[in-house]
């Protein structure tokens, strides 16, 4: 094998492709532009406004972005005095690492045995259950729970970080966030766990080749999910955590300069890895396509729910902490029981 | 039940022991939410145990300074306070002045301060609206309330030759005449507000993130609104039919038909359907005003007569504007008091202005509405959680640099 070809067999290998080139570290870090770029950019059609523009007036300002990202990673990081100063630019740092990890174990597409760049890894990363390989970092078979443990930490991060920070303004954001944690995570988990009893499953890949999208077949669990997804990655109107007007910015108000970067990615990293499970459950993954194309198209989808979410900020306010915590548990939590019996159900009599 | 449950937990030796959260948050001045004052928050959990307001961060002593100018420089410095809302603060001393020096005022300058007056109300209602929206989270109602507002600001910048702070009341009369390019702006703008008041209730008075923000959250009763002294669309959305317009009717309101809008929930959603409501009436009331506004003077003949006649052709006759006459520069009132009172953007505002004879005033009182709800927000944000402070505070539509004046 000649240096090209041994650099294009690493390169292109799933753990590093996945996790470092596309959609890992390079796509997101872009992807993170773009989504800003586009929320403000939708924001300000709705409000009459015009949005960044002037950075660059013929790609519609997307360089302002660039631009603040650069000022914000050359700007200086304020350390307060009574911090540890550590814990204090550790925290964002394990908070994002948290949010991205799960990225790592999410089948993104399928390998086919030939035709496919990616067909030499066929049998390094050969499912049994659908009988193809799987474009992921890593293929657990119990990847739907994994990514879900794996995501469910990033609150934890999410208190340590206001805690070290000791401002009053932070404190009080953590427990909100600790409060909604709790509540989100039980409907994220019962409507993934849904989908799992009704595809009788729980590899993603195996969900997603069945042939039958989950928003058809549990649109119920579907809703839970997106709905879990908007409050796990504080998106409007679950914005309650981070509620400018009330506490400043939550958690992150100590922040400054490249950590207040990190600070705000975690939210939106944990958001796109939330619509990659929710392209890949319920809006059938990379379904016709397999090989690169299916990664493309899986991930396409992924950013579409992506920039729904973040268009949320345009049409709603948010809700206080109460409402959001009874709204969960007294409608969100029956209907998650409903999209149980109703995967049990489908699951029974569909889908074998 | 609570105390069985806590036993059975005991015996079980699975006892909770529930810590008070208690502590202070210190609001502001330099806080997204706070506007310009602090807001001292003690609170228990979510609960707010007390709030203290503490106000005066913008106190420009506005008062005192009254002392030391003459009566005409003053109405600029007493529109400052509440530079959104200038025409009415403008309007209520410049009465208060026409009282003391005894002067009448032409039919269409009376007429001309109602259109000012409510083409101002209007923004200053958007503005609140929009403070409401974004306090709430909801920055599409930050942006449209900004940006209609910029379309009755237009107008008065048409009318006035100043965007927010007009001058435009002098005792006597008003300043500029009303010409039609300005009425065929003002329809125009009638238009599109009544269009967009629909696009409004969408969005914003159905959305049901405002509704549960809104709903049920300080609620002020009839009784506590009275006995609190709130006053404006706050009183009204009590159940209280107060509104100096019917009450004490000033400049051409004996004239104008318009309704006042009632609610009796006296929560913050029912303050901000009165101003909503508000809004809509003051549209009415600008269509009767282009119909009904009779032709004639914009100044008193006392004062008119002053003007030079070189002056008077080339500016009155020309460009319909009124150039101040001699008398103006610091003319000397004879003694008296004067108490005047108009229904502002927030609500009753009013003066109380003492001369001694000299060019200057003896005494000049304002108050403010806004410096009545800090008695208000403070009731009502005991008890109430903690995201509710900002809900209060908007759906109140205070103004600090008011309140402090």
């Amino acid at each position: 094998m000649d240096i090209l070809g041994l650099l294009r067999f690493y390169i292109l290998y799933p753990s590093f492709f996945v996790t470092v080139i596309f959609p890992g570290l390079v796509f997101t870090l872009l992807l993170l532009l773009v989504t800003i770029w586009f929320e403000r950019k939708a924001a300000a059609r709705v409000q009459m406004r015009i949005g960044p523009y002037y950075a660059s007036k013929r790609l519609g300002g997307i360089l302002q972005l660039v631009a603040d990202a650069v000022k914000f990673v050359f700007s200086e990081i304020i350390i307060p005095n009574e911090v540890n100063p550590t814990l204090y630019a550790l925290a964002p740092v394990l908070m994002v690492i948290a949010s991205f990890l799960p990225i790592a174990v999410i089948p993104l597409s399928v390998i086919p045995p030939s035709g496919s760049v990616f067909s030499i890894y066929f049998k390094d990363f050969y499912d049994p259950d659908i009988n193809a390989g799987v474009i992921a970092g890593l293929f657990v078979n119990y990847n739907l729970l994994l990514v879900l443990a794996i995501e469910s930490v990033y609150p934890i991060f999410v208190v340590l970080l206001a805690w070290s920070t000791n401002n009053r303004f932070a404190v009080v954001g953590a427990v909100r966030e600790t409060y909604l944690s709790v509540s989100y995570d039980v409907i994220l988990l019962m409507s993934t766990l849904a989908m799992a009893l009704e595809y009788h499953t729980l590899d993603i890949a195996k969900i997603v080749s069945y042939g039958i999208p989950g928003i058809v077949a549990n649109p119920l669990a579907a809703f839970l999910f997106f709905v879990a997804m908007l409050m796990g990655s504080s998106r409007f109107p679950f914005d309650i955590s981070e509620a400018e007007t009330e506490l400043v910015i939550g958690p992150y108000t100590e922040y400054s300069g490249f950590l207040f970067v990190l600070t705000m990615a975690g939210s939106y990293v944990g958001n796109f890895i939330y619509a990659l499970v929710f392209a890949d459950v319920f809006l059938w993954g990379w379904y016709p396509l397999s090989g690169f194309p299916g990664l493309v198209l899986t991930v396409l989808k992924a950013v579409i729910v992506l920039f729904f979410a973040t268009f949320m900020r345009s049409v709603y306010a948010r809700y206080r902490v109460d409402q959001a915590l009874r709204g969960s548990w007294k409608y969100l939590l029956p209907l998650a029981f409903a999209s149980l019996i109703l995967g049990m159900v489908v699951g029974y009599v569909w889908i074998r | 039940m609570t105390n069985r449950l806590e036993d059975v937990l005991e015996n079980s030796g699975m006892a909770v022991d529930i810590v008070p959260v208690e502590g202070e948050l210190n609001v502001g001045p330099q806080h997204p939410g706070s506007g310009h004052m602090r807001i001292l928050v003690k609170l228990n959990g979510d609960i707010i145990e007390d709030v203290d307001l503490d106000v005066g961060y913008v106190h420009r002593a506005v008062e005192k300074l009254g002392e030391n100018r003459n009566y005409m420089h003053l109405i600029p410095l007493v529109e400052r306070p509440a530079i959104l809302d200038s025409i009415h603060m403008n309007l209520g001393y410049v009465m208060a002045v026409e009282k003391i020096i005894n002067v009448d005022v032409p039919e269409r300058a009376q007429y001309l301060r109602s259109f000012a007056a409510e083409v101002n109300r209007i923004a200053s209602h958007l503005y609140g609206l929009g403070i409401l929206g974004i306090f709430l989270g909801h920055s599409t109602a930050f942006m449209w309330g900004f940006g209609d507002r910029e379309v009755w600001v237009h107008i008065l910048e048409m009318l006035t030759g100043a965007r927010v702070t007009n001058s435009y009341i002098i005792p006597g009369g008003v300043r500029r005449d009303l010409t039609p390019a300005i009425i065929e702006e003002t329809k125009k703008a009638i238009t599109y507000m009544r269009k967009k008041l629909e696009d409004w209730k969408k969005i914003f008075l159905y959305n049901p993130t405002i509704r549960a923000r809104l709903e049920n959250v300080g609620v002020m009763t009839k009784e506590k609104a009275i006995e609190w002294g709130a006053v404006g669309p706050n009183l009204r959305a009590s159940g209280v039919y107060y509104d100096v317009r019917k009450i004490e009717p000033y400049a051409a309101y004996p004239k104008l038909d318009f309704e006042i809008p009632v609610y009796k929930e006296g929560d913050g959603y029912a303050r901000t359907m009165v101003r909503f409501e508000e809004v809509e009436q003051s549209l009415r009331m600008l269509e009767q005003i282009i119909k009904e506004i009779p032709e004639g003077n914009i100044l008193s003949d006392r004062f008119f007569k002053q003007i030079p006649p070189t002056r008077l052709k080339k500016w009155w006759e020309g460009y319909r504007r009124i150039v101040l006459p001699g008398y103006y520069a610091s003319f000397r009132p004879p003694k008296g008091e004067a108490v005047t009172r108009v229904e502002a953007a927030r609500g009753e505002l009013l003066y109380y202005l003492v001369s001694d004879g000299s060019a200057k005033p003896y005494r000049l009182r304002m108050v403010t509405p806004s410096y009545r709800l800090i008695n208000v927000m403070r009731n009502l944000a005991k008890g109430s959680r903690f995201a509710d402070l900002v809900s209060i505070y908007g759906s109140l539509d205070y103004f600090p640099p008011e309140a402090d004046r």
